[in-house]
């Protein structure tokens, strides 16, 4: 019965007459395509084709308008667009498929009724992606060919453990005092002791390189009592206390020192940008350095941060679970509809609840990360304030949810016993939303804690604080780690989690 | 002895429930209440024990008006008045054991229940009355685990912690099979029988009226329309109870004598 009376109006309208001849149907449709189905007995289809045939159209016209930006005229915008994005083309062939092919259904659904317009529509939906395809800038080519170019870049970041260790280095090294520009006396060198590593540079004043490319005053460096054959390296400190190690012709200089510990050396002065100073000579210290002993291989700052920084977004995760879960239960009792539909204020203040909860919760916790970095500052603290914000409002509907869909006979039951109001809660109430609680907290876990290891792109603390900046300084290696460390945590708590539902629910 | 005088109930939205219903109910009776679905049997037994608050009219028990009582003194009536329930009514995620103990809360202190601290005297109790019931076996199970049977038999176990005088058992047996109804009605038989308890029961099928009841009231738009004796609903036709229970009644089926689980 049901179904025949649903289809019943539809077979009314195929039954009708067209109001006007198939040609007439055809030259409107050809004019405003989907008038002409409007006209005959396919008002429906025809206000279809007539939005979707236009606003394609529309799409269509507003790419091509943004490819050929410069361009004025209709051939020259046309012709440039193809030329740059030769999906246009195919996009404007198919409008154009469309166009006629609405045409021709116009003509028909005149003459007789028609069935469903399968072709058309998919035509329409061809159209549609077609534009997605366009909009969306999809480049499969790029996809495939410039894998290649970033493949150390993925290496770095699938397997990043040579990062994950360093190997600490201890220093001989030897100091002198350089004067730019010389003046009458001569700087003072630290003094020498014993058979200590010693450095002597002549002459102890000079020049440094220019802009230019012109270089710097000549000086020989001679070292003693340096570990025998062991490689030199030759480092500069400024006078702004910045150590940098030298060049010669854009080349590091690396060498051995003899079988005596001893080396001589010719170079330039470098250039460097130096505030200029009215009190006579600078200080430049220039430093011999050999690296004496390597010590055990240990964690690095990388490892470390990443462990610190993966804690703290644990702990992030964890402190907007709990602030959620306590401030999401009194919001779930008051958004429960069974609890508040009591009286009209309870029912109004329901609404209230109700639309502030689905408010809060359709504004992402990125967005209110920031809103929070704004407030209180950088830090994991915003990171906390923003994913329990964004809790409250889930929970409390989940929450409010499970109150809703609370059984009335135990209560009924544990009543008619005599218990008194806090009993049946306990027994009959508890025992009915305790469960829904908890799977619906441990699912409120799982997604903060994902949640807090990309809070800190927006500086909500966590790990992803780290991630951004290590991107952004192109570390790879270190990013990989960090990655790594979220991976290996989100999969440890869906296994973890799996494991409470199933226990407790 | 409980007498019901002039009992009426009209619901918030104007629905006359019950309208001027009196009787009386001896003590040891099996009193079976039959009527139309909508007749009104739900709200009366309701009104029994004040799950519902009768519009007019008294509830006298004992000496007492159930019908006047509140607070504390309801609660300490409602100990006396067990309840069983169509669909059971358990907690369904709470432990056979659980259920069966909650029927003590009116006789524990608050704070003791809420940490889930019943004596051992009622830890006891409840053994026997799983005993009594034949569902000791099933005591650490989930309730919705048990079959509908088991679970309306938890429901009678957890109405027997109340060392009821009366119990009320609201269409018992409608969730369940035929044989299983009989099953669950000779536990109320028994109940009856051996330990002197009044039971007030609302039923469907004529043969479990005629095989169980010491006496009917049938009810009609909410009001007395029979009253009949164990004898005379032996000695009724299928069709005279047709015309009291409308063209839905039905027998169950001879199944009298066979073992229920
Ligand atoms: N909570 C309620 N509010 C309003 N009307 C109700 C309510 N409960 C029952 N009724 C009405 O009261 C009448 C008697 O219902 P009930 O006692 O449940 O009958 P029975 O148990 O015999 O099926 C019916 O007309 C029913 O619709
Ligand atoms: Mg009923």
């Amino acid at each position: 019965m049901k179904t025949t009376r649903r289809t019943k109006p539809a077979s009314d309208e195929e039954l009708k007459p067209s109001r006007i001849s198939p040609t007439l149907a055809a030259i409107i449709s050809a004019v405003i395509p989907g008038l002409g189905q409007m006209f005959t007995r396919n008002f429906r289809r025809g206000l279809v084709l007539l939005i979707g045939f236009f606003s394609a159209a529309g799409l269509l016209i507003w790419r091509f308008i943004l490819v050929a930006r410069r361009d004025v005229g209709f051939v020259d915008i046309f012709t440039k667009g193809i030329r740059l994005q030769p999906v246009l083309l195919f996009l404007t062939l198919a409008t154009i498929v469309l166009w006629i092919w609405i045409i021709v259904d116009a003509y028909l659904s005149a003459k007789r009724p028609v069935g469903r317009a399968v072709g058309l529509f998919l035509i329409l939906i061809v159209v549609y992606f077609s534009l997605g395809w366009q909009i969306g800038q999809v480049d499969l080519v790029a996809l495939v060919t410039q894998i290649d170019d970033a493949e150390s870049q993925v290496n770095s970041i699938a397997w990043p453990w040579s990062r994950a260790i360093t190997t600490p280095e201890e220093y001989l090294e030897a100091r002198a005092i350089l004067w730019v520009p010389c003046t009458d006396d001569t700087p003072p060198q630290p003094p020498r002791e014993g058979d200590e590593a010693y450095l002597e540079i002549t002459p102890n004043c000079g020049d440094l390189g220019e802009v230019d490319g012109s270089r710097g005053t000549p000086i020989t460096l001679r070292g003693y009592g340096l570990l025998p054959n062991a490689e030199v390296r030759i480092l500069w400190n400024d006078p702004l206390k910045q150590v940098f190690t030298h060049r010669e012709a854009g080349e590091f200089m690396f060498f051995p020192a003899d079988e005596n510990g001893e080396f001589e050396v010719d170079i330039t002065l470098p250039y460097r940008l130096v505030p200029p100073t009215t009190i006579g000579a600078q200080d430049w210290t220039i430093i011999a350095q050999q690296v004496s002993s390597t010590g055990k291989p240990e964690p690095s700052l990388e490892l470390k941060l990443a462990v610190e920084k993966m804690i703290e977004t644990i702990f992030i995760g964890m402190m907007a679970t709990l602030f959620g879960i306590i401030l999401a239960i009194p919001f779930s009792f008051l958004a429960a509809r069974n609890l508040m539909s009591g009286t009209r204020i309870t029912l109004v203040i329901y609404y209230l609840v109700r639309m502030v909860l689905n408010l809060v919760r359709s504004i992402e916790p990125l967005i209110w990360a920031i809103i929070f970095v704004i407030i209180v500052g950088l830090g994991p603290f915003a990171g906390i304030l923003a994913l329990t914000i964004h809790s409250i409002a889930a929970l409390g509907k989940l929450y409010s949810e499970s109150i809703e869909s609370i059984d009335s006979g135990p209560i009924e039951a544990v009543q008619a016993t005599g218990a008194n109001w806090t009993q049946t809660v306990m027994y009959a109430v508890v025992p009915q939303i305790i469960p829904p609680f908890v799977s619906f907290t441990i699912y409120r876990w799982d997604i903060n804690i994902r949640m807090s290891t990309i809070i800190g792109f927006v500086g909500g603390g966590g790990i992803g604080y780290l991630i951004s900046q290590w991107i952004s300084k192109t570390d790879f290696k270190a990013t990989g780690i960090a990655m790594w460390f979220i991976a290996v945590t989100v999969a440890i708590l869906d296994y973890v989690s799996a494991e409470i539902r199933e226990r407790y629910v | 002895m409980l007498e019901i005088r002039n009992l009426t109930k009209i619901y918030d939205d104007g629905t006359r429930a019950l309208h001027n219903v009196s009787f009386t109910v001896e003590e040891g009776e099996f009193l079976v209440v039959i009527g139309l679905s909508g007749s009104g049997k739900s709200t009366l037994l309701r009104c029994i024990n004040r799950l519902i608050d009768p519009t007019e009219g008294e509830i006298i028990w004992n000496g007492v008006d159930l019908a006047k009582l509140a607070g504390e003194d309801l609660r300490k009536a409602r100990r006396k008045i067990g309840m069983v329930f169509q669909h059971f009514n358990l907690v369904k995620r709470s432990s056979v054991m659980n259920n069966v103990l909650s029927g003590r809360l009116g006789y524990t202190p608050a704070w003791k229940s809420i940490i889930g601290r019943f004596s051992a005297a009622d830890r006891e109790k409840a053994w026997t009355a799983l005993d009594r019931l034949n569902i000791r076996d099933q005591a650490h199970k989930r309730a919705d685990e048990l079959s509908g049977g088991q679970q309306q038999r938890v429901g009678i176990a957890r109405a027997l912690m109340q060392e009821p005088e009366m119990i009320l058992a609201d269409e018992p047996v409608a969730s369940l099979d035929p044989v299983l109804a009989h099953s669950i009605l000779r536990y109320l038989e028994k109940l009856n029988q051996e330990d002197d308890m009044t039971i007030l029961c609302s039923l469907h099928y004529l043969d479990l009226v005629q095989r169980y009841a010491t006496r009917v009231i049938g009810l009609k738009e909410g009001e007395i329309v029979y009253q009949g004796t164990r004898e005379e609903i032996r000695a009724m036709s299928d069709q005279e109870f047709k015309d009291i229970y409308g063209e839905e009644a039905e027998r169950v089926g001879e199944l009298v004598g066979t073992t229920g689980a």
